[in-house]
């Protein structure tokens, strides 16, 4: 057939073919890159936000006798590496070799009092496998080798050690200070030095928050608090050190890298600790059991309950692509088997078998196909992100759905060498078992959608409920499948008053309109979804932005905030008000005040609401006003204080306020707890220490102004900068945003297929009308007419659908991870882009159309006669 | 006197002359019915037709009459919906759609019309009457399948032209390179639906020409479906279809003196029907019954006279 030769001839098509194919691979391949980059990109962020002793491997044991004690450090070594060894594969990868970022083992005692303290002090003792290279030594020296003394008739050991200078502070160790140890059991400590942290910032401390810190802790029913604190000891304190008379434990921290598991992992990684946790768990340990300690599994699944609606999302959005670009590349395939039908028809007659002829339209498709998929697929690694199956699947399912359906379109019309169309006759009528799978697919899709909704989804299985990613699909067939059924019925009607009138265009277009070809199905079908997904990324990508904005404002309460631990002068207050771009300027007072005589304290902020609301004017949060005052200081209380009537509180002085209403929540201050609001002058002299400012200065320059080096100024600008930046929300954003682009260039594409595929129909029966009077206008607005019903209709179906599918997908959308924690709700705001993009669809459709007709224009009316009929 | 049992079953055992006998296209009582929702076509109806092998015939009548759908069902694109059609002993109705693709690679070629409908705009004259060879996958190497080619278009006078593309040629020679691309595969039969009614008459001889020498040189049995006086007037058999059926056939033999002589016969079916020509029922104002009388050579037609007196 020489399907170069027939290639040639239909160059624009296979070129509008390939081009097609190969951003459908870009897409295909590169958007599920991308996300699932973002997705392991927050894991990352959220293990690095975890402390490392939820993140780490710990295995502890506890020694109870000698035999169980640990002496020397190659002890411990040696079990580090024993529990190295058994890690199970998923986990290997992750934990970091020893002696590398937190890894570490140690020995402590816990609850070790000192001797005549009445048990409100402990000095525990601790050992570090790698204390040389974390901490520094402040004073005195480094703990060396234990020595011995007699106490009360008996040899006990004295252990040197190094405390805190916290522990200096609080606790009165001071170096050369000797303290015994223990009620029964004695040991003695000299403290020889103080230290401090390396780098007290590095997350290896929160291992051992109790080294860095004394612990206060006040006992029920005393005044004074218990203190602890840790004590470091030396290597050659270890051989010393048993479990016998004291709670003794060591741990072994297996360091998990923070960059190192994948969100696709997740499931598998929780697994593997658990098993390993068992496997520790089965060591020979002496008397007492090694156990795993971890907050892993936890921090894993936390984090993917958070991704998993959101996953939901990415995975609709990118399945309705998936569908739309297949559906557009078989439209475009549609029209080149077309072109070259009736080069194929010839052939079949000539002799052609049912094989050569499919074959040569399947391999005219695959000559645009095979190249831009593996081009598509090559672009996609420009994209960052984890290799998943998709990348690899989705240019092959693209590459073969093309050549298939070329294929099998291709053989169902040359089955038989000779195609007696009559459907210029009669529209073939629908079979009944059509109309029953239609049916079917309409009850399936609105049981799926109640049942959704009145069930919801089963916990902690939201995102891969496959019901959720089944039931939106099914709707959008099933609204395809009625507007392409149903349409034609009002269209009718139309029609009817058309003929009555006296014009002949609207009658004879609308006519056209109304007899639905099977040629309309396609673009019906892939405009729908194209459109529903659009308007619904849309939505959604509007919803989280509003959300965004929210929350901004809900973490600052004001364009910008200054808080000071400090009170603020009045004169500072003065200076910040000149500050360039500051308009208003509201000073407040916040502490933390004492209700009535007992320990109960709330959080309470005195401001002048009615000057606070004029900050946040404009702003997508308010305070309530002050409620026109009656006896005695006014407050808004939380709902916690909710009831009490009036409150006594003890600020500067002792003031009684009384309830005169409640607030949920204050912007940028309080959300939960016991608070109050209260009038700005409610102390007699007001100690500012916020300032509440409206205006959009530089920070930076108020923070100069306020000349306070401890006050902070937050900003709500950086506030929702911060929460667009995270990963998950950028890339969210830009994926709603390629995947709307996308969708809506699709669209535009197959409306103009559609308008391409049926041109020669169209060009024949205007070639028959003009020779009867039909002037060139009347002409084009009969395309218009013709066109314009299915456009306008499957637009607004569409719109309908995008608009509808948050309020049917109901429970299984929630956003709240992109939008800084707070819940995204009600997806009805952006109305107008959705709008938009329907209207902008139809337009631009409408305006292909009438340049399809003046291009069809040039055509020599007598040209299509002279041709006679079509096979 | 009534027959035996052994008469009677001797008579129902003994072989019956087939209708056509063993000629080249056999159609009897053929009926193709197009059913459409809603709508349903009789294109023929009981349409019957005898060609010899190597015959050169031409078949006309009126628009819609039936012609193009009869020559589908002989080139084998289409399927008739009852009777008999046979050609070179194959048996259309019956075939599968393996022995229907065998039938249009080796026993029939085709030309039609539309000059543009023959040939693939994009291939050369000499590719395009290579491409049912290749179609047909015959076992002959390129040498041999171009040779074939340029023997045919050098045969009907195109030789010339092999190497340009049919845009590039004239209506007559894309016709006669159609000729040759129907030929390709050696077919015994070629089937051509109105090939010269897009030429001017000057052309439409050599197109028919080059027919009329596929005939002769290669034996091949032509039919050619036309409206074309000059084609209709230069065979020896023409055959009129009317409403679906064949109505009339007109013979041309050499008379004594040299000169052509044309005769009109009506056609009798196998069941003695027969239709008479419109004009000469209008002429004789003959509508629902005429009188037959047999005489010795010749049955008379006569139309029924209204006499009172005879009906009392």
């Amino acid at each position: 057939m020489k399907i170069l030769a027939l290639a040639r001839v239909h160059l624009g098509a296979l070129a509008v073919l390939a081009l097609l194919t190969l951003s459908a691979c870009v897409l295909l391949a590169g958007l599920p890159r991308l996300v699932q980059g973002s997705f392991d990109a927050a894991l990352h962020q959220s293990l690095r936000g975890a402390t490392a002793s939820q993140v780490d491997l710990a295995v502890r044991v506890e020694s109870r006798s000698r035999q169980e004690d640990l002496r020397e450090p190659s002890q411990f070594a040696a079990r580090d590496q024993r529990f190295r060894s058994i890690l199970p594969d998923p986990l290997r990868g992750l934990v970091l070799p020893a002696g590398t970022g937190t890894g570490h083992m140690s020995a402590k005692t816990w609850g070790t009092p000192v001797r005549g303290s009445g048990g409100m002090t402990y000095v525990n003792l601790g050992w570090l496998s790698d204390a040389g290279r974390r901490v520094r030594w402040t004073e005195g020296r480094a703990p060396g080798a234990p020595g011995t003394m007699n106490h009360q008739g008996t040899t006990i050991t004295v252990f040197e050690v190094a405390v805190t200078e916290e522990a200096r502070d609080k606790m009165r160790l001071r170096v050369g200070d000797l303290r015994v140890l223990g009620e029964s059991d004695h040991v003695a400590v000299r403290v020889v030095g103080l230290f401090a942290a390396a780098d007290p910032a590095d997350r290896y401390w929160s291992h051992h928050p109790d080294i860095l810190r004394v612990t206060e802790v006040q006992p029920p029913g005393k005044l004074d608090l218990e203190r602890h604190t840790t004590a470091l000891i030396s290597d050659a304190g270890l051989t010393a050190l048993s479990g016998e008379g004291r709670n003794l434990r060591y741990s072994w921290v297996l360091p998990v890298d923070p960059g190192a598991p994948t969100s696709l992992g997740v499931s598998e990684l929780t697994g593997a600790v658990t098993a390993y946790g068992r496997v520790v768990g089965l060591q020979p340990g002496g008397g007492s059991q090694y156990r795993l300690e971890t907050g892993l599994p936890q921090l894993l699944t936390g984090f993917l309950a958070a991704l998993s609606t959101a996953r939901t999302v990415m995975f609709l959005v990118l399945g309705g692509l998936l569908a739309v670009s297949v559906g557009v590349i078989m439209l475009a395939v549609h029209l080149l088997t077309d072109r070259a039908g009736e080069a194929l028809t010839l052939a079949r007659a000539r002799g052609g078998s049912l094989r050569q002829v499919a074959g040569t339209g399947a391999a005219l498709v695959a000559l645009a196909v095979v190249p831009a998929a593996p081009a598509g697929y090559a672009l996609s690694w420009l994209v960052p992100g984890p290799v998943l199956p998709i990348v690899h699947a989705g240019p092959a399912l693209v590459c073969g759905a093309a050549v298939g359906f070329a294929a099998v379109r291709t053989a169902l019309a040359h089955r038989a060498p000779l195609r007696e169309r009559r459907d210029d006759v009669a529209a073939a009528r629908p079979s009944a078992g059509r109309i029953t799978l239609e049916v079917l697919v309409v009850g399936l899709a609105l049981g799926g959608a109640y049942l959704l909704r009145t069930r919801g989804l089963a916990a902690g299985t939201a995102g891969d409920d496959p019901f959720l990613l089944v039931v939106p699909l099914a709707l959008t067939v099933a609204a395809a499948l009625v507007t392409i059924r149903c349409y034609p019925y009002p269209l009718r009607l139309i029609v009817r008053l058309a003929a009555r009138g006296r014009r002949a265009v609207p009658f004879l277009g609308l006519t056209r309109a109304a007899r639905a070809r099977s040629g309309s199905v396609l673009p019906v079908l892939i405009l729908l979804p194209a459109l529903a997904v659009s308007v619904f990324a849309s939505v959604i990508a509007d919803g989280i932005a509003g959300t965004q904005r929210l929350a901004s404002w809900q973490d600052t309460g004001a364009s910008l905030r200054v808080t000071s631990p400090v009170e603020l002068p009045a004169d500072a207050v003065a200076r910040v008000g000149a500050v360039p771009g500051v308009e208003l300027v509201v000073p407040a007072q916040t502490a933390s005040v004492q209700l009535g005589y007992g320990g109960e304290r709330a959080e309470v902020i005195a401001v002048d609401l009615g000057r606070w609301r004029r900050v946040l004017d404009g702003a997508p949060v308010s305070v309530p006003a002050m409620p026109a005052a009656g006896s005695g200081v006014p407050a808004l209380v939380s709902p916690e204080l909710r009831g009490r009537g009036t409150l006594e509180v003890g600020w500067q002085t002792r003031v009684k306020v009384t309830e005169r209403g409640v607030v949920t929540a204050v912007p940028g201050f309080f959300a939960r707890g016991k608070f109050l609001v209260v009038p700005y002058e409610i102390n007699e002299r007001a100690a500012v220490n916020t300032l509440l400012i409206r205006g959009d200065a530089d920070p930076r320059a108020v923070a100069r102004a306020v000349g306070q080096p401890r006050a902070q100024v937050t900003s709500q600008a950086a506030a929702l900068a911060a929460i667009e930046n995270a990963p998950l929300t950028g890339t969210v954003r830009v994926v709603l945003l390629v995947t709307t682009v996308a969708l809506a260039g699709y669209a535009l594409v197959a409306v103009v297929v559609a308008l391409v595929l049926g041109a020669a129909d169209r060009a024949r029966a205007l070639t028959f009308l003009r020779p009867l009077g039909l002037t060139e206008r009347q002409a084009r607005g009969l395309t218009m007419l013709e066109i314009l019903p299915m456009i306008l209709v499957t637009a607004l179906v569409g719109l309908a659908l995008g608009l509808g599918l948050p309020a049917a997908l109901g429970p299984g959308v929630d956003l709240s991870a992109y939008a800084g924690g707070v819940a995204v709700a009600g997806y009805s705001p952006g109305l107008v882009t959705p709008a938009l993009l329907a209207a902008g669809l139809a337009a631009v459709a409408a305006l292909g159309a009438y340049a399809h007709t003046v291009i069809s224009r040039r055509r020599a009316p007598g040209a299509a006669l002279r041709a006679g009929e079509l096979v | 006197m009534n027959p035996t049992l052994s008469e009677l079953e001797a008579r129902a055992s003994a072989p019956k002359t087939v209708f056509g006998g063993d000629a080249h296209i056999v159609c009897d009582n053929l009926v193709r019915i197009y059913k459409t929702e809603g709508v349903e076509v009789v294109a023929l109806q009981g349409l019957d037709l005898v060609v010899r092998e190597g015959e050169l015939v031409a078949i006309v009548g009126a628009s819609g009459s039936g012609k193009s759908t009869l020559l589908n069902v002989l080139s084998g694109l289409d399927v008739p919906t009852a009777g008999v059609a046979r050609v070179a002993g194959m048996d259309l109705l019956s075939m599968t759609a393996k022995d229907r693709l065998r039938y249009r690679r080796e026993v029939v070629g085709f030309i039609w019309q539309q000059t543009a409908r023959n040939l693939l705009p994009y291939l050369t004259a000499r590719e395009n009457v290579e491409l049912p060879i290749k179609l047909a996958g015959r076992v002959s190497g390129r040498a041999a399948r171009g040779e074939r080619a340029a023997r045919l278009l050098e045969l009907l006078g195109v030789g010339s032209r092999a190497g340009r593309r049919p845009a590039e040629l004239s209506g007559g020679e894309q016709q006669r390179v159609a000729i040759a691309v129907a030929l390709a595969n050696e077919p015994r039969l070629i089937l051509a639906d109105e090939p010269t009614g897009e030429l001017d008459s000057d052309t439409s001889e050599e197109v028919f020409e080059a027919l009329r020498t596929a005939n002769r040189e290669l034996g091949v049995t032509v039919v050619i479906v036309t409206h074309d006086p000059l084609v209709s007037e230069q065979v020896d058999r023409t055959i009129g279809i009317r409403d679906g059926r064949t109505s009339s056939e007109t013979l041309r033999r050499e008379g004594a003196e040299g000169q052509i002589v044309a005769e009109e016969y009506a056609v009798l079916d196998r069941v003695g029907r027969l239709q008479l020509p419109r004009d000469f029922m209008n002429a004789l104002d003959m509508e629902r019954r005429v009188r037959l009388e047999l005489e010795s050579d010749h049955i008379g037609v006569w139309p029924v006279r209204e006499e009172p007196s005879d009906e009392q």
